[in-house]
């Protein structure tokens, strides 16, 4: 193998940080954001970059619990936050 | 509003395909750059910046020793050991040292159960297991004899400072160098030392000052000088003369004995297998310890030798001559905790540690550093709790004296240091049992992780937060499937090919 898994791991990390950002810059031109929804999604986004770092970073570690519980406590919260903050900004733009 | 101006509207709100691909390209430029940049920073810039910025905020350096030590402290014997007084009670007999009954019963049955003993029945203790277990302790057997059991001056851990080549080997660099090599300043000598123990094998090295409070301040050694090294050519009559004259009077020596008086103490970590302590407790954690025993066997007397190579005096040590646990912790390499281990910032517990002591003295000293172990333990208790034999405090606070139902009579333990007290006749109780040397508190130890980021950034939240935090992240631990113990699942993962073997890197 050329590439370790935690090698792999963070360049899907990088990737999905270019695409998660691109994607907030191209909705906020569209939706313009408001404050609170610039945090939510951020901090969704952060969440769930950081649930993909934790869960697989258990799995090569051999600690398949700690991926589970990483998804559950992690990754949940962070899903909450990102359709939260998608609900801030459509009901912005439907206000308007 | 016109059409034409409607759309001219939507298209300054909204990013066309087209856009979304330019700023796509000018984010992968400016990442681009930035990649580019962080790589024209010289890695260790980056590394000692992000190295000050973890020691200002969360690793903190001492000047003196990390712990309240009272007035009244007494440096232990080797003999004050419990695995010493076991295994050598009848040595100790004709010198007025009575052994209690159960302790040299514990110690029979541990040695018979680890040289001899298997069973097929039970997971982690076939014979398949038993052979590993031997295995991993050969090297250590051989080489270092009785060191674990803090039996000094044995085997490659000799005291011997031979000045000329041995006429009868045909290699031998076991000897000082007639010139001195001069390093042209301190932190050079400890960077090439350093960089040889990590050669040799070492995981973590750390130097301290020679400290006579953690030195034994006698050694037992009942064992014939003959006896102590593979024969390296026909016996001298001097050695025969010496083997006839052997008796009790000799069995116990002090720093009278030692070759030169030791200025300096290099202190080596061996990282222990992972995989093998999640077995704990069997044969195969007891393996993973031998593997570390053996390890530090070799690597101690590779550096003792190097030393002697640059002209200066030097003695290998394992758990003999002085204690690990707070030579470590002086050197830096750790902190106290709980279970009576040190705890290193990389590998937790989960580390054996050797000695070499030597009289070169040129050398940049390092600090004891603390990283909120001892905070953290107050409140944790999972080695506590995990303990078979209950040998581990459940005290919230750390106290001088030993407070477990042994106290009256806890010769092993070192009062006058405040610490949490192990009960090592409890402890010595359940290897006698086993067969080997359990490892259960290392194996649930929350710092007991493999060495990846998440762990190292999760000890580094905790170091920085109160108690209360503390309760949690045990709760956590346990919830993500941390610090298991006896269980048989670990077992086959253990020699299962798919196991980890892969430390992040």
């Amino acid at each position: 193998m050329i590439f370790s898994g935690i090698e792999m791991l963070f360049f899907t990390l990088g990737v999905m940080t270019t695409l998660g950002i691109g994607t907030i810059i191209y909705y906020n031109r569209k939706l313009k954001f408001n404050g609170w929804a610039w945090a939510t999604i951020c901090t969704g986004l952060f969440l769930l970059i950081f649930t993909t770092a934790w869960s697989v970073s258990a799995v090569l570690e051999g600690e398949p619990r700690a991926s589970s519980m990483g998804l559950i406590v992690f990754g949940i919260p962070s899903i909450i936050l990102l359709v939260l903050g998608r609900k801030l900004a459509l009901s912005k733009k439907t206000k308007e | 509003m016109s059409k034409e101006e409607l759309n001219k509207k939507e298209e300054s709100n909204t990013v066309n395909r087209r856009d979304f691909l330019k700023y796509g390209g000018v984010l992968t430029v400016l990442g681009a750059m930035g990649v580019s940049a962080a790589a024209a920073i010289p890695k260790k810039a980056v590394s000692k910046n992000v190295n000050k910025l973890i020691a200002n905020n969360i690793v903190k350096e001492h000047d003196d020793f990390p712990a309240e030590i009272r007035e009244d402290y007494v440096a232990p014997t080797n003999f004050d050991n419990i695995h010493a007084r076991a295994f050598f009670a009848d040595a100790l007999k004709p010198l007025g040292v009575e052994v209690e009954k159960d302790i040299i019963e514990n110690g029979r049955q541990f040695v018979h159960k680890m040289n001899h003993a298997w069973d097929n029945s039970k997971a982690g203790y076939n014979q398949v297991d038993k052979a590993l277990l031997a295995g991993s302790w050969a090297m250590s057997n051989y080489g270092a004899g009785p060191s674990p059991a803090a039996i000094s001056d044995y085997g490659v851990f000799s005291w011997e400072q031979k000045t000329e080549k041995n006429p009868q080997a045909f290699l031998d660099n076991d000897f000082i160098a007639p010139e001195k090599w001069k390093f042209e300043s301190k932190q050079e000598a400890a960077n090439y030392i350093k960089r040889a123990a990590k050669l040799f094998g070492a995981n973590l090295v750390g130097i301290t000052k020679r400290d006579k409070r953690w030195d034994y301040s006698k050694f037992l050694n009942p064992i014939p000088p003959i006896a102590r090294k593979p024969m390296s050519g026909m016996p001298t009559p001097e050695q025969l003369e010496e083997l006839k004259n052997w008796g009790p009077d000799k069995f116990v020596t002090d720093w009278n004995s030692f070759p030169f008086e030791p200025k300096s103490v290099i202190v080596m970590a061996f990282e222990m297998d992972y995989e093998g302590f999640a077995t704990a407790p069997c044969h195969i954690s007891g393996a993973s310890a031998g593997d570390g025993y053996s390890r530090l066997t070799k690597t101690a007397y590779q550096l003792a030798v190097y030393l002697k190579n640059l002209g200066y005096k030097a003695v290998a040590a394992g758990n003999d001559t002085g204690l690990s646990v707070p030579y470590a912790i002086a050197a830096g390499l750790g902190e106290n905790s709980r279970l009576g281990q040190v705890v290193t910032y990389k590998y937790g517990p989960r580390v054996r540690i050797a000695k070499v002591y030597t009289d070169f003295d040129f050398v940049e000293y390092d600090k004891p550093k603390s990283f909120g172990v001892m905070d953290f333990c107050k409140n944790c208790m999972r080695c506590a709790d995990a303990c078979p034999s209950k040998a581990i405090t459940h005290d919230k606070e750390p106290s001088f004296e030993p407070t477990h139902d042994n106290k009256d009579n806890a010769w092993y333990n070192t009062k006058g240091v405040k610490k949490y007290h192990i009960d090592a006749k409890k402890c010595f109780q359940i290897w006698a049992e086993l067969g080997d040397d359990c490892g259960v508190c290392i194996a649930a130890c929350p710092y007991n992780k493999p060495d990846f980021w998440h762990h190292r950034l999760v000890d580094s939240v905790s170091a920085a937060m109160p108690g209360t935090v503390h309760d949690i992240m045990r709760e956590m631990d346990k919830l993500f499937g941390y610090g298991n113990v006896e269980d048989e699942a670990a077992i086959k993962k253990f020699y299962s090919p798919d196991g980890k073997s892969y430390n992040g890197h």
